[in-house]
C-alpha cells in the first residue's frame, strides 16, 4: 500500500508548484543579500526554506481531507494564538504593533497571523464545500463573514492593517465560486471602484481619515509632489530605486540605495525594488512570469480537483497570493498607499515562506489526491 | 471537473479569476515599464544625486594688517559642537533642546530658534551647537556619542580682533549670513548658503569677497543619514587675501586713548595722508567689542551684549567718523575762504572786510565773539572773526556758498571705503523749505548763518577732514581710503591696490579726485591764516609745536544755541588741521561731542596725534618743546 502511493505520488507529484516555489525563494534569498549584504537575513531565509519545504512535503503527502475535518480545532488554535500575542509579555512589540511571539532560544520569533490565514481557508473550504444546489443564501454570506471576521478583528487589534487586509480575497473569492449572482459580483465591483473617491472626499471632509493613513493616501495622488522626508519618504525612495534599475540593472550593490539605506526595509517590504535596482526590467518581468505561471498552474490544479473543498482551499490561497503580491508590487511601484504586506516567498521571514509554503502544500495535496476515492 | 454544480458556470468563473491574475500581473508590468525603461533616466539621476553630496571645506580668511605690518585681524581655529542634520531626520529635535542645553550649557531659547530657522533651509547640512567649545563640552560629546550620534566636534575659524574696542568701527566684523540677508540679490547671486560668514560691516564687509577666498569641497558618497562612505573628489579651498590698512597702528592707539581720556568720552579723531588720501588712524568713541559678533552673539549674554549696544543712548556702534553729522563750526570758514577768493568777491589785496562785533540783520544782532576791527583774511582766520565771514557769506550770497559747497564736494559723501556713509546737509533754499515750512523764504540771516557754519552746515568729520587737507594741499582733493594692499595669495609682492577698488564709480554721490584751480597766491593767504591759528597767536596757540608747523581751524558748533552751552547741550569742539603747514606730511581731525571751545579740547587730543607721528617720522631730532600753554595744564 505504502509503495503503491508512493509510486503514484511520485508520478502525480506537482513538481512544476515545487519548483516554482523554491526557485522564487532562493531568488528572494540572493536580493535579500544584495540588499542587506552586511545581515544574515539571506541564510535565515534559506534555512526558512528548509523548514518550509520538510512541513510543505508533510502536508503535501496527508490526506488534505482530514485536515478539513480537523479545520475547527485548527481554527480555535489560530484564534487562542491570535489573542495570546495581543498579551504584553509574550506577542512582541516591533514598530507600535504587537505582531511577534517569541519562540524559546534562538528559533527567534514568528508571526501568527500569516499562519492564521491556512485554518481559516480549511474552515471557509469545509463550509462551503459542501454540493452546491442553490445560490449563495444570506446565512451561509454571514457564516462566511464571521467566520474571516473574527480573526481579521483580532488582528487590527495588534494593530496591523497590512496584514488584515490580506484576508478579505480568501472569503472573497469562495463567495465567487459559490454561485453568489454576478450582478451582485458586478455591482460590489462597480460599488467599490466608484466608492473610493467618494470615501476619500467624505473621510477627508468629516475627518475620519486623517493622520499617516490620509498622507500615505495623498503621497500616492502626487508622490512627485509630496513631502519626500516625511510621509512621501517611503514611496518616493521606492520609485527612485525602482527607476534607476533601468532596462538591465543598475550598477554593483556597493553603492546601492539600500546599501546606503535610501530605501527602508529593503529585505521585507521593498524586496521588490531592491529586485528592480539589482536586475532591472529584465528581471522584474522574470519575476513576474513566475508569479503567473504559478498561480496559472495552480488554478489548473484546482480545476483539476476531485471536490469542491479541494478546488476552494487551492482557489482561496491562489486569491491570497495574487492580493498580495498586487498590493505589495503597487506599493513599490508607487502606486498603492504604504502599508505592510510582504511579497510572497521573496520577503525575509520565516512566518511569511512557512506559511506560503504549507498553502502550497495543501494545494499539491489536494492535486495528488485527485483520483484517489 | 467532477463537482460542477448546476447552480453556476463554474468553470467560467475559474477562468475569470485566471484572466483577473494576469491582468493584475499585467498592470503592474506596465508600471514597471513606465518607471523604468520610460523615466529611468530620470530616476537615476535622482538617486545619483542623493548619494553624491558636496562637502564644503571652508577657505581660510584672509589676515588684516596695519601699513606696517603689525597684525590687526586674524582667525584662529576653536573647536566647535555640531549637530548634523541628516541624522536627526525624523527625529524631533525639540526633545534635543534640554540634554544639549544641559550638557553644553546653551541657552534652550536659542537652540529653539536656531532649529526653528534651520526648518526653511532645505539645503542645509548641519547645525552649529556651541562655537568655542571647552575641553569639558567635548568630554561630554564623547561620552554621549551613543545616545546623540548625531552630535559631532569640528574644527573652525573663529575670527579675533583687537582688544577694547580699537579699529571696531573700521575693521568691522563678521557673522553668520542672515536668512534675510540670503535673499538679497547680492548674495543670492553669488550663491551664499546657510552658515556661511560673512564680513557684516566695516572693511571686512567692503572687501568680503577677497578676504573670504574661495571655498573648497569634498565631492563624497553619503548614505540616507549623511554618513560618508567614500571620498570622490578633494578640491582644496583657495584662501582669502591678505589685507593691509592705511592705518598706522601707532597713531590708531594715540587717538584711541585721548578720545578715552577726553571729557565726554565721545567723539571723533581721523589722521590722513593729504598727499594721497590714506587714512592712518580713525577712532570713533564710544566703541564697541567686534568680537561680540564673531565670538558671543549665539550666546544669550552675547544676544543681551548686542541688545545693550543698540538701545545705549550714546550710539557706540555708529562710527561717528562718517556717520555722524555735525555743524561744522569756525571751522567752515576755511572752504568759505578759498571761495571767497576764487569767486573773486575779496581778493589778496583787498580781504578785508569790517569785524563790528557782529551784523544786524532786520532787527536780529549775531554777534562775533570778538571784536577784530577791519581784518584781513588772514587775521579773520588766525582769530576765528564771525563778524568777517558774515560780511564774506553775504557778498558770496547763497548761490556762492552753494557753488563752494559743490566744489569741496560737501554734498557728496567722501567716497572711503566703508558703508553707510552719511550725506551732509549744506545750505540751499530747498534745505530751508525742508527745514522750516512755514517761512520758506530764504533771507539775508540764512546766508549769515551759512557762511560760519551753522544751522544748515551739518557734516561729517570725514569730508571736513578731506576739505581742509585739500585746501592745504592747494586745491588737490583726494579720496579717503582704507585699502593700502590685498596681498596676492601665495607670494608677497605688487601691490594689488586701485584706488577706485570697492567704490561703485557709478553711484553720483561718491566723488572722484579732483584738483580745485586754486591759484598759488590765494593759497598762501588761506594757508598764512590757519599756520597763524596756531603759530601766530591765534584761537589754536595753545597746541603750537617748535620744528613741525600745524595749520588748523578750530570749530565750536552749537548744539542748541548761543549762551545756552551747558551739560548735554555743550557745544561740540573741532579741530581740523594738518601738518606741516606748508607741505603736508599729516592732517588730523578731531571733534569732542559736547566739551566746549574748539581750542580747549579738540586741539590738544590733534597735537597728540602729531605727537606721536613726529616722533616716528623724525626719531634722530629730539621731542619737541612743548609749548607754553601745555605746560602750564
Amino acid at each position: 500500500m505504502v509503495a503503491i502511493i508512493q509510486r503514484r505520488s511520485l508520478r502525480d507529484f506537482d513538481w512544476l508548484i515545487a519548483v516554482l516555489a523554491i526557485a522564487i525563494v532562493c531568488f528572494g534569498a540572493w536580493e535579500i543579500h544584495n540588499a542587506q549584504p552586511t545581515e544574515t537575513y539571506w541564510q535565515k531565509q534559506l534555512i526558512g526554506l528548509g523548514i518550509a519545504l520538510v512541513a510543505m512535503l508533510a502536508i503535501a503527502f496527508s490526506d488534505y481531507r482530514r485536515l478539513v475535518e480537523l479545520a475547527p480545532f485548527l481554527y480555535a488554535l489560530g484564534l487562542v494564538l491570535l489573542v495570546i500575542v495581543l498579551i504584553p509579555g509574550i506577542g512582541m512589540k516591533i514598530n507600535g504593533q504587537r505582531c511577534w511571539i517569541r519562540l524559546p532560544g534562538s528559533l527567534g520569533q514568528f508571526q501568527p497571523s500569516e499562519f492564521v490565514k491556512i485554518p481559516v481557508v480549511l474552515m471557509l473550504a469545509r463550509y462551503f464545500g459542501k454540493h452546491r444546489s442553490g445560490l449563495l443564501t444570506w446565512k451561509e454570506l454571514f457564516t462566511g463573514c464571521v467566520i474571516l471576521g473574527v480573526p481579521m478583528a483580532l488582528i487590527l487589534l495588534e494593530p496591523d492593517t497590512g496584514q488584515s487586509i490580506t484576508y478579505l480575497p480568501l472569503l472573497a473569492i469562495v463567495l465567487f465560486l459559490s454561485s453568489m449572482r454576478m450582478w451582485v459580483v458586478a455591482a460590489v465591483l462597480v460599488g467599490c471602484i466608484a466608492g473610493a473617491p467618494l470615501f476619500y472626499t467624505v473621510g477627508v471632509k468629516t475627518g475620519l481619515l486623517h493622520g499617516y493613513k490620509l498622507e500615505r493616501i495623498n503621497v500616492i495622488l502626487d508622490p512627485e509632489n509630496a513631502d519626500k522626508r516625511g510621509y512621501g519618504y517611503h514611496t518616493w525612495q521606492s520609485m527612485v530605486t525602482v527607476g534607476e534599475g533601468g532596462l538591465m540593472g543598475a550598477r554593483g550593490s556597493e553603492y546601492s540605495q539600500s546599501s546606503l539605506k535610501f530605501l527602508p526595509e529593503p529585505h521585507t517590504d521593498f524586496i521588490f525594488a531592491v529586485t528592480a535596482e539589482t536586475t532591472g526590467f529584465v528581471g522584474c518581468l522574470l519575476l513576474l512570469a513566475s508569479y503567473a505561471l504559478l498561480l496559472t498552474r495552480l488554478i489548473t490544479d484546482a480545476r483539476r480537483s476531485r471536490d469542491r473543498t479541494g478546488m476552494l482551499v487551492i482557489m482561496a490561497i491562489v486569491g491570497g497570493l495574487i492580493f498580495q503580491i498586487f498590493i505589495n508590487v503597487g506599493m513599490v511601484l508607487g502606486f498603492l498607499p504604504v502599508i505592510g504586506v510582504p511579497l510572497p516567498l521573496m520577503s525575509a521571514g520565516l512566518s511569511s515562506v512557512l506559511a506560503t509554503f504549507i498553502a502550497i502544500g495543501f494545494a499539491i495535496s489536494v492535486q495528488l489526491r485527485r483520483f484517489v476515492n | 471537473m467532477k463537482f460542477v454544480d448546476d447552480s453556476q458556470n463554474l468553470r467560467g468563473r475559474l477562468r475569470l479569476i485566471q484572466a483577473l491574475v494576469l491582468v493584475l500581473l499585467g498592470v503592474l508590468g506596465v508600471r514597471l515599464y513606465l518607471l523604468q525603461i520610460i523615466n529611468g533616466w530620470r530616476y537615476a539621476e535622482i538617486a545619483e544625486n542623493q548619494r553624491i553630496r558636496l562637502l564644503p571645506i571652508p577657505a581660510p580668511r584672509g589676515v588684516i594688517f596695519d601699513r606696517n605690518g603689525h597684525l590687526l585681524v586674524d582667525s584662529r581655529p576653536i573647536y566647535s559642537v555640531i549637530l548634523s542634520r541628516e541624522d536627526t531626520k525624523g527625529i524631533d529635535r525639540a526633545s534635543l533642546i534640554k540634554p544639549l542645553s544641559e550638557g553644553l550649557g546653551i541657552d534652550g531659547e536659542i537652540l529653539r530658534e536656531r532649529f526653528d530657522q534651520v526648518k526653511s533651509q532645505p539645503a542645509f547640512e548641519s547645525i552649529l551647537i556651541k562655537a568655542g567649545a571647552s575641553q569639558t563640552d567635548i568630554a561630554w560629546v564623547d561620552a554621549h556619542q551613543l545616545e546623540l550620534p548625531a552630535l559631532r566636534v569640528e574644527q573652525t575659524p573663529q575670527r579675533r580682533y583687537p582688544a577694547n574696542g580699537m579699529l571696531a568701527h573700521v575693521l568691522g566684523y563678521v557673522q553668520e549670513i542672515s536668512p534675510e540677508q540670503l535673499e538679497e540679490p547680492r548674495y543670492k547671486d553669488k550663491h551664499y548658503k546657510p552658515g556661511d560668514i560673512i564680513g557684516q560691516n566695516g572693511l571686512e564687509a567692503v572687501y568680503d569677497d577677497y578676504l573670504r577666498g574661495r571655498e573648497g569641497y569634498r565631492k563624497v558618497i553619503v548614505d540616507s543619514r549623511g554618513h560618508i562612505q567614500k571620498e570622490i573628489e578633494v578640491v582644496p579651498p583657495e584662501p582669502g587675501q591678505d589685507l593691509v590698512t592705511t592705518i598706522d597702528l601707532d597713531l590708531q592707539q594715540a587717538a584711541e586713548e585721548q578720545l578715552q581720556k577726553s571729557a565726554t568720552k565721545r567723539g571723533v579723531i581721523v589722521a590722513m595722508d593729504p598727499n594721497n588720501g590714506e587714512i592712518m588712524a580713525m577712532a570713533s568713541y564710544p566703541t564697541f567689542d567686534p568680537n561680540l559678533f564673531s565670538q558671543r552673539i549665539t550666546t544669550k549674554a552675547g544676544r543681551a551684549e548686542y541688545a545693550a549696544l543698540l538701545n545705549d543712548p550714546q550710539t557706540p556702534l555708529l562710527n561717528r567718523a562718517i556717520q555722524a553729522k555735525y555743524p561744522p563750526g569756525s571751522t567752515w570758514k576755511i572752504p568759505m575762504a578759498v571761495a571767497g577768493l576764487q569767486q573773486g568777491v575779496i581778493t589778496i589785496d583787498k580781504s578785508s572786510l569790517v569785524c563790528g562785533g557782529g551784523i544786524q540783520i532786520g532787527n536780529k544782532f549775531t554777534r562775533c565773539m570778538g571784536n577784530h576791527g577791519t581784518p584781513d583774511l588772514r587775521t579773520a582766520i588766525t582769530k576765528s572773526c564771525d563778524g568777517y565771514f558774515y560780511r564774506l557769506g553775504l557778498k558770496m550770497t547763497i548761490t556762492g556758498i552753494m557753488a563752494m559747497v559743490d566744489e569741496f564736494d560737501l554734498n557728496r559723501r567722501s567716497g572711503i571705503d566703508l558703508p553707510h556713509e552719511s550725506l551732509n546737509y549744506t545750505p540751499s533754499p530747498e534745505l530751508k523749505a525742508k527745514m522750516n515750512p512755514r517761512d520758506s523764504e530764504w533771507r539775508d540771516i540764512d546766508t549769515v548763518y551759512s557762511s560760519f557754519g551753522q544751522v544748515y552746515d551739518i557734516v561729517t568729520p570725514i569730508t571736513m577732514l578731506r576739505t581742509v587737507a585739500g585746501a592745504g594741499m592747494g586745491g588737490k582733493l583726494y579720496i579717503p581710503h582704507l585699502l593700502k594692499e590685498l596681498r596676492p595669495i601665495g607670494q608677497p609682492g605688487e601691490a594689488d591696490y586701485r584706488p577706485s577698488r570697492g567704490f561703485q564709480p557709478t553711484d553720483p554721490q561718491r566723488p572722484n579726485p579732483k584738483i580745485l584751480p586754486i591759484p598759488e597766491e590765494q593759497h598762501k593767504v588761506v594757508v598764512d591764516g590757519m599756520w597763524g591759528v596756531v603759530n601766530n597767536g591765534g584761537t589754536g596757540a595753545s597746541i603750537k609745536m617748535a620744528g613741525f608747523d600745524i595749520a588748523g581751524k578750530t570749530g565750536t558748533a552749537q548744539v542748541v544755541g548761543l549762551g545756552k552751552d551747558s551739560g548735554a547741550n555743550k557745544d561740540h569742539s573741532w579741530f581740523v588741521s594738518y601738518a606741516p603747514a606748508y607741505k603736508p606730511e599729516i592732517s588730523v581731525i578731531a571733534l569732542i561731542e559736547n566739551a566746549g571751545f574748539g581750542a580747549a579740547h579738540a586741539a590738544p587730543a590733534v597735537r597728540a596725534i602729531y605727537d606721536v607721528y613726529y616722533k616716528k617720522t623724525r626719531p634722530q631730532q629730539d621731542e619737541p618743546k612743548n609749548s607754553v600753554a601745555l605746560r602750564i595744564r
